[in-house]
């Protein structure tokens, strides 16, 4: 898939003013934007202490000394970088609808990633369908975002889904921001991704995506379904009463999905594929205070 | 029971198809879903999804089973008998005459008909065949052995009822010329049995059966029966004849009219049965008169009447004889006549008439104009040969116009020239030894009359001044007769000299044009009220009048007939010829069968 197409210019130009949200300070690996939970260099003072030696010289507050006749060290308020974990389902259930799925869950992917990329944060991308598979290194700096992009844009989509599998590289990462974009419609629970990320201590939030003709059913009649990650096949006659069936089957499986991650103190929200992925952007992920 | 169309029943072969489609495995169009946990383990109506599976109860198989079930019923088209004796050609005489517009039945007598003629095509049978006959004045076929009941229908709704009287004779030999020798016929009469006597032409049986339905209930009526205007050297009136037909006493508001305007109202009682006579007045200037009362009954249209008052226009007649008492006196009885009287040796042919009587004279030249010859002397050119001895006389056709009410049955001739070589014309009256008087048309309408009236005992009897009057009238017709018509009647026009149009304005107002170079039959009469001719002659419209009413005791009688006596039917098609109606089922069985389809609908929506 050609980068070019993933986000439009004039959508990347808008998503510069954007900043992704963190309740909480963070603890990065290199100077940026954030306030970190380290003292270290910037303009926002925090506190005194008193100098060992080894301490920066530099960082004595002269002042102090004159008026205790102790040398007294200045501490500021280090500013960080945000590590922002992109987890990206391309399962075989995603590469359906149209709007097809994989597809707006790359595009979304790729415009929280610029986001965080034009604030100077981290980015890890991960895409997962039976199992994870790394993005590769983390991308730093707006001028990573093709890199990321084609990244993103390269990975086939198939396969079921197992959630069970994120709890370990969901496990590695170092406190921050992690998104989960999915469907969350694999067989497998979601739950232990989920409870994998409150106790990676990551501020979270799980984006939902569903394509609107598996909301609203387009179609009646006889069919022979076949599962898009499994293969598996069953003989079914849509009626308004076996439709109302469906319907309520998601309504239930969205609704446990929503439930478990608020219970675990993360953020959620549901998407269709027929919204723009810049509505998305600026409507649902502000809202949700994801992005700011 | 019995089912029109058995060849139906094998539609019945798709009760067993949709079993077997419930048996068979069906195709179903492969479609990829997301979450296939999600769906629910359901399948439509238990259709087998493996062949030959064990069939399971199913509401929806069974509604379709009896949808099937009802549509294959209709289809066999179940009939039931009905009342109607049906031949296999049916010929459907409805009364389309001017007593069928009677209300005594609503909305009228005609609709009444026309319904029970609907009920009959109903019960026709798939090989039966219908002929429908308007029966009115001059009846016409309007559907000819025809077995297409929606065309039959359609046509049967196209009927409308005329005002002319309903002529069953001519109906009859219409629908005898249909029928085909053997067929099996039978003819339905719906009417209210008020018809012109039957011809006694078939007075030796009916072609066919004939069933008479009667339609109407009630004769309740009062009725214009007469109107005319009559003109004398010192009176001009109108008689006005108003009669109730009806079983009780009317009273009622009379209403007089001329162009000009109201004359008189008055309100008149008539007892059951009453007729009563009116001379009523018409002013000098009045053209149209019209009577009209408001006595509310069944029949309105003998409730409004019409009649040309103006004078018709005058004639100048010469009669050149030496002395004729009796002619003089019979031409002068015409009131429209200006007669002068000269003797042969006074006779010019330089003045011009409209008819010359020449009596026992012949000019030189003949006029070329209507002219009466008698007794044309001997070396004449109209002379006959030698006088023979005549005795009785008698009509050459006892059913010429010319000698209607002319009897001659106590008339002798004592002589006559013989004209049994005359080349002039046909002969009118005639004898053992030789036609006495002929007749021509042209060059001119003549007449030659081969004895002296003074050697007859003609003049004595009381058919001469008729005969003469008839013959007067023959050669001079009135331009625009000015008497009433009865509706359907044909009306001779003789265009003036000179004319370069004439047009005959009806009373709806439509228009008519008519030749101009010959006498001209109108028959468009079919509706009542005055009718306007107009002659243009020199670049000047010259308008006469004549008039149409209804004029019709017998039709304003209007109580219905309860039985019709008619001959027997000359062959044997009798009841065991003839078949049951069928009424005829499937249309609610087809009903139901819809009623079913929206069950079955319901059902699949609701998931049974």
């Amino acid at each position: 898939m050609a980068v070019s197409t993933l986000l439009e210019p004039q959508l990347l130009r808008r998503l510069e003013a954007l900043v992704v949200l963190v309740r909480r300070s963070v603890k990065g690996q290199m100077g940026g934007e954030r306030r970190s939970l380290s003292r270290g260099r910037s303009p926002e003072f925090a506190d005194f202490r008193n100098y060992t030696p080894g301490d920066d010289y530099r960082l004595i507050d002269w002042n102090a000394y004159a008026r205790l006749d102790r040398y007294m060290l200045r501490l500021f308020v280090a500013e960080e970088e945000l590590p922002l974990s992109l987890f990206v389902d391309l399962s075989g259930s995603m590469d359906w609808g149209r709007p097809n799925k994989a597809l707006t869950a790359r595009r979304l992917a790729a415009a929280i990633a610029y986001v965080a990329l034009a604030s100077l944060d981290r980015v890890r991308l991960t895409v997962f369908a039976e199992g994870p598979t790394s993005g590769g290194a983390p991308y730093r700096g707006r001028h990573s975002a093709q890199g990321l992009f084609s990244r993103i844009a390269s990975f086939p989509a198939g396969g079921p889904t197992d959630y069970a599998r994120l709890v370990w590289p969901i496990g590695r990462q170092r406190p921050g921001m992690t998104v989960l974009i999915t469907d969350g419609l694999g067989e497998s629970p979601i739950e232990p991704a989920i409870t994998a990320l409150q106790q990676a201590r990551q501020e979270g939030a799980v984006l939902q995506l569903l394509a609107p003709q598996e909301v609203d059913l387009d179609w009646t009649g006889d069919a022979r379904l076949r599962d898009a990650e499994t293969g598996a096949e069953r003989e079914f006659t849509a009626t308004p009463a076996t439709q109302a069936a469906y319907r309520s089957a998601l309504a239930s499986r969205t609704d446990e999905i929503e439930h478990v991650a608020r219970r675990r103190g993360l953020r959620f929200a549901r998407l269709t594929t027929d919204q723009p992925v810049e509505d998305m952007v600026q409507r649902t992920l502000r809202r949700l205070g994801l992005l700011g | 029971m019995t089912f029109l169309v058995p060849a139906a029943a094998a539609l019945a072969i798709t009760l067993p198809a949709i079993v077997a489609l419930y048996f068979l495995r069906i195709r179903r169009p492969t479609r990829v879903v997301p979450a296939l946990h999600l769906w629910p383990d359901q399948i439509r109506d238990r259709q087998a999804n493996v062949p030959w599976q064990r069939l399971r109860m199913s509401w929806l198989l069974l509604l379709q089973l009896l949808v099937a079930a009802f549509l294959v019923a209709a289809a066999l088209q179940p009939a039931l008998p009905a009342s109607a004796n049906l031949a296999q050609h049916s010929i459907v005489l409805l009364d389309s005459s001017a007593s069928m517009q009677a209300k005594d039945v609503a909305p009228s007598r005609f609709d009444e008909a026309r319904r029970q003629v609907g009920v009959l095509i109903d019960e026709l049978g798939p090989l039966d065949r219908i002929t429908l006959i308007s029966l009115q004045s001059t009846p016409r076929i309007v559907v000819s052995s025809a077995g297409d009941r929606d065309a039959i229908r359609r046509a049967l709704a196209g009927m409308a009822p005329t005002n002319g009287p309903a002529d069953l004779s001519a109906a009859l030999a219409l629908a005898g010329g249909v029928v085909r020798p053997g067929e099996n016929a039978r003819a339905y009469l719906f009417g209210d049995g008020i018809v012109l006597p039957l011809r006694a032409s078939f007075a030796a049986g009916l072609p066919f059966p004939i069933e008479y339905h009667k339609v109407g209930v009630s004769g309740e009526n009062v009725a214009l029966t007469s109107l005319v205007v009559r003109t004398s050297a010192q009176t001009r009136a109108a008689y006005l004849r108003v009669h109730n037909f009806g079983q009780q006493a009317r009273t009622f508001t009379l209403e007089w009219r001329s162009d000009a305007g109201l004359i008189d109202v008055r309100q008149m009682t008539l007892a059951a049965g009453q007729a009563q006579d009116l001379v009523l007045p018409v002013p000098d200037a009045a053209t149209i008169v019209t009577a009209r009362i408001d006595s509310k009954d069944n029949f309105a249209l003998d409730d409004s009447v019409t009649a040309i008052a103006r004078s018709p226009r005058a004639f100048h007649v010469l009669l050149v004889t030496p002395g004729n008492v009796f002619l003089e006196q019979a031409l002068r009885l015409r009131t429209d006549f200006q007669l002068d009287v000269v003797a042969p040796t006074a006779y010019t042919s330089s003045t011009p008439y409209a008819m010359t009587v020449f009596d026992r004279f012949s000019p030189r030249a003949l006029p070329e104009a209507p002219f009466v010859m008698v007794d044309p002397p001997a070396g004449s050119p109209l002379a006959g040969g030698a006088a023979v001895g005549i005795g009785r006389v008698r009509a050459s056709d006892a059913g010429d116009p010319l000698l209607a009410n002319v009897s001659l049955q106590d008339v002798h001739v004592a002589r006559s020239q013989d004209l049994t070589t005359s080349s002039f014309g046909r002969a009118l009256i005639t004898s053992l030894q030789t036609p006495l008087v002929l007749v021509r048309d042209v060059p001119f309408r003549q007449v030659l009359v081969g004895f002296d009236i003074h050697e007859s005992d003609l003049p004595l009897r009381i058919g001469f001044p008729v005969l003469v009057q008839n013959l007067s009238e023959w050669m001079l017709p009135a331009s625009v007769p000015s008497r009433s018509f009865h509706p359907d009647e044909a009306v001779t026009i003789v265009p003036e000299g000179g004319v370069t149009s004439v047009s005959v304005v009806r009373p709806d107002g439509s228009r008519r044009s008519l030749a101009t170079a010959a006498i001209a039959t109108f028959g468009e009469t079919d509706l009542l009220g005055v009718y306007t001719v107009e002659q243009t002659v020199a670049g000047k419209i010259d308008r006469s009048w004549f008039n149409v009413n209804l004029f019709s005791d017998s039709t304003s009688a209007l109580a219905p007939v309860d039985h019709i006596t008619l001959p027997p039917a000359k062959t044997g098609i009798g009841s065991q010829a003839s078949h049951r109606g069928f009424l005829q089922l499937w249309p609610w069985i087809a009903l139901l069968g819809l009623g079913l389809v929206i069950a079955e609908w319901l059902a699949f929506h609701r998931g049974l």
